[in-house]
């Protein structure tokens, strides 16, 4: 198996990344879901900012936790060789992957042997990245999402829409008639408590069957050997305490050092998702379930996934993509996510972050149109947790999507995919002219004068904008003149 | 995948990160500075505590040990359960005993397997001690025990669990390391700061999303 070989899934995602401006012209065109979103996020944004009443305690922690962070990245390998030691000695196994088929295939072959059939699953985005669901089904393995957002989002056949809120897409009335379509014996309600508690119903009794429980990781602790989760419903719980085996899928990246790493990290990351000081619990797993004790999962795994996190690893300033500690917060600040919402991108993480991590996921190639979607208004770097200048990292992969092949060591799978001649040959004769006086001050005193030839329409420019206008004179002139009347 | 693969994947994954960190001086890393939070009196590490619970709709009942079986009477009588789920030999076990027979106990002494399905289905409350709890956050810390396992806080509806004030921290860190947790950690943690609840459908929060749909906290506070 290579490492690059592009999956069926892979390419799923891939093409609808490719297929970006078609997915922003229909979902701006669709009412409802601008709503929904526009509901959504001026509720995260509320409650985030009402969970950081001291400017200063937030900075400081900012701080902090990007150093934490720049530390373990610092470290890497070495924590994930220690955490794959102590993980071991706790008596929990440990796996690697480079590729999303590799973890899938790693997965499926954990389940069957265990002659597994009901996998329920806790929210993972690292799962959506590998596409698990779909793959799993191919093997005749059923796969339900339990998270409630999840549950939707799967029953709806699509995928989540936010990191955090996979549903957030969707209004009650939409769930509810999601929930008639599908459940056979459900009364119509729209009324939320009702709607979860269908819901429950219905998890209950598949966590109670289940015989393998699928979860993320939000921090892995290297020097305990310890796995952390972090959730408000209790189906992480249920998905690491009821079935027999336990399987946790995480990026390489969710390592940290200490222990005493773990808790300023922690008050971060939910006060930037979703404003709460903390979530309903916080599970951590350092053992299976251990000699006398009456349940937990008997057999506790975790895959360690690549796909594309060690080529961002390898520069210096893409690195810092990697201190994403996923609360989603740069998403509900975004201008632009909040418009388009999170399916119009085409790729598992959308919003800010999504436009800076799919490009080193998906290769440049088909995702080369993402850095573009942001007007650099510098939000999702200023509300980021752990500081990862967002704004200057989409102007680096817009440069590395246009970038002169030299022969150089290559930076990015699909670097230099979106160069074009001509805006390359444009910008040297602007830069030409812009270096030397003679020719500028000429170029311009013509364009001035000819400024009624200025066509009025200029492609995609002016399909929502009017098109700029020279003015009479050049300001050089301007001045010159104003200069001259004010000595008199 | 085989071991082999397995092995190599391993091999390129760390091959790939090490070249990048060669030679790195681990000693010149910049110094990180916690914030430090003011310190509170204990009385208002305590009310900061309820205030916390209570907001995340935890019923918080102060009382005294003397006094358990009563409290814990008084709230199954108030939800019509007649059933209870305990640890025998637990902390608090000797006072949850002394509700015998009006409540029908049963201790939790099978493996999850064996009666899976009465867990889910005919089990309607349970009652734990805990291992310490967090002032800041409203938080409480289960570690779960032979005698307490771990479903006994997630699994039945309604999940009461007995607080020593004496085990109040005021944060998650000074808890970590009062106790140097690196040195020793169970199979399993758990912080919990209310009953399961979820906000996934339109921004509405509805409780007992999996979980517990009611979390009582009995404070003791000598």
């Amino acid at each position: 198996m290579s490492a690059h070989q592009v999956t069926p899934n892979e390419s799923k995602y891939a093409a609808s990344a490719r297929n970006f401006r078609n997915n922003v012209a229909r979902d701006l065109n669709n009412a409802e879901l601008r709503e929904n979103f526009h509901g959504a996020m001026h509720y995260l944004r509320d409650k985030r900012s009402a969970a950081f009443p001291q400017q200063d305690e937030l900075e400081t922690l900012r701080e902090q936790c990007k150093l934490i962070k720049q530390r373990c990245l610092a470290k890497l390998p070495y924590l994930l060789e220690q955490l794959e030691e102590n993980l071991t000695s706790n008596g929990i196994k440990v796996h690697w992957a480079e590729s999303t088929s590799q973890a899938n295939d790693i997965i499926a072959t954990l389940i069957e042997e265990k002659s597994g059939s009901q996998v329920v699953k806790g929210k993972s985005m690292v799962s959506e990245e590998t596409a698990l669901n779909d793959f799993l089904e191919q093997r005749n393995i059923e796969c339900l999402e339990s998270d409630m957002g999840e549950y939707i989002v799967q029953l709806a056949k699509e995928h989540p829409s936010h990191i955090i809120m996979p549903a957030i897409h969707q209004n009650k009335k939409q769930v509810a008639d999601l929930f008639k379509q599908n459940i056979s014996d459900f009364s119509y309600t729209t009324d939320v408590d009702e709607l979860i508690n269908v819901g429950r119903n219905i998890l209950r009794d598949k966590f109670c069957q289940a015989d393998v429980g699928v979860t993320g990781v939000n921090f892995a602790v290297a020097e305990t050997g310890t796995l952390c989760l972090v959730e408000n419903e209790g189906n992480g719980q249920m998905c690491t305490t009821v079935p027999p085996l336990h399987i946790a899928i995480t990026g390489i990246e969710k390592v940290v050092e200490m222990l005493d790493d773990v808790p300023p990290l922690l008050s971060l990351l939910t006060r930037s998702a979703t404003g709460q000081i903390m979530s309903t619990y916080f599970n951590m797993i350092s053992h299976p379930r251990q000699i006398g004790e009456k349940d937990g999962a008997q057999e506790v795994h975790l895959v360690l996934l690549d796909n594309g996190r060690s080529q961002a690893f390898a520069d210096e300033e893409l690195r810092q993509t990697l201190q994403c500690i996923r609360c989603g917060a740069c998403m509900n600040h975004c201008p632009v996510y909040t418009r388009i919402g999170g399916h119009a991108y085409g790729t598992v993480y959308p919003g800010p972050i999504g436009q800076i991590v799919s490009p080193h996921m998906l290769g440049l190639e088909p995702t080369k149109d993402l850095p573009t979607a942001s007007s650099l208004c510098g939000a999702c770097g200023e509300v980021c947790p752990v500081k990862i200048p967002i704004p200057k990292l989409l102007l680096r992969l817009r440069q590395e999507s246009v970038k002169k092949q030299d022969g150089n060591s290559q930076v990015m799978k699909g670097e230099g995919v979106g160069r074009s001649n001509i805006e390359a040959m444009v910008w040297k004769a602007w830069a030409g002219v812009h270096r030397h006086s003679s020719i500028y001050n000429f170029s311009m005193w013509w364009l001035t004068r000819l400024r009624k030839l200025m066509p009025s329409k200029l492609g995609v420019w002016t399909s929502v904008r009017t098109a700029p206008k020279p003015a009479a004179k050049t300001l050089h002139e301007r001045v010159k003149k104003h200069q001259s009347s004010g000595a008199k | 995948m085989t071991k082999l693969q397995h092995n190599i994947a391993r091999a390129n994954i760390l091959a790939k990160l090490k070249q990048q960190v060669a030679g790195a001086d681990y000693t010149k890393l910049p110094i990180e500075t916690p914030y430090h939070y003011p310190e509170i009196e204990r009385e208002q590490q305590i009310s900061q505590f309820i205030t916390h619970l209570t907001n995340n709709h935890a019923q918080v009942i102060k009382t005294t040990q003397a006094a358990l079986a009563e409290q814990v009477a008084d709230i199954l009588n108030t939800l019509k359960i007649e059933n209870l789920l305990y640890g025998k030999d637990s902390t608090y076990s000797q006072e949850i005993e002394q509700l015998n027979p009006t409540v029908k106990l049963q201790a939790f002494d099978f493996t999850l397997e064996d009666k899976k399905e009465h867990l889910f289905n005919n089990t309607p409350a349970s009652i734990t001690s805990s291992h310490a709890s967090i002032a800041a956050t409203g938080c409480i810390v289960l570690w779960p025990s032979k005698n307490e396992p771990r479903t006994m806080s997630l699994i039945p509806p309604v999940h009461i669990v007995i607080v020593d004030a004496n085990d109040l921290y005021s944060d998650f860190a000074s808890l970590v390391k009062a106790q140097q947790w690196q040195n020793k950690l169970p199979t399993n943690v758990l912080l919990i700061s209310g009953p399961s609840k979820t906000a996934d459908i339109q921004q509405t929060l509805a409780y007992g999303a999996h979980g517990p749909e009611k979390l009582f906290v009995l404070l003791l506070n000598s």
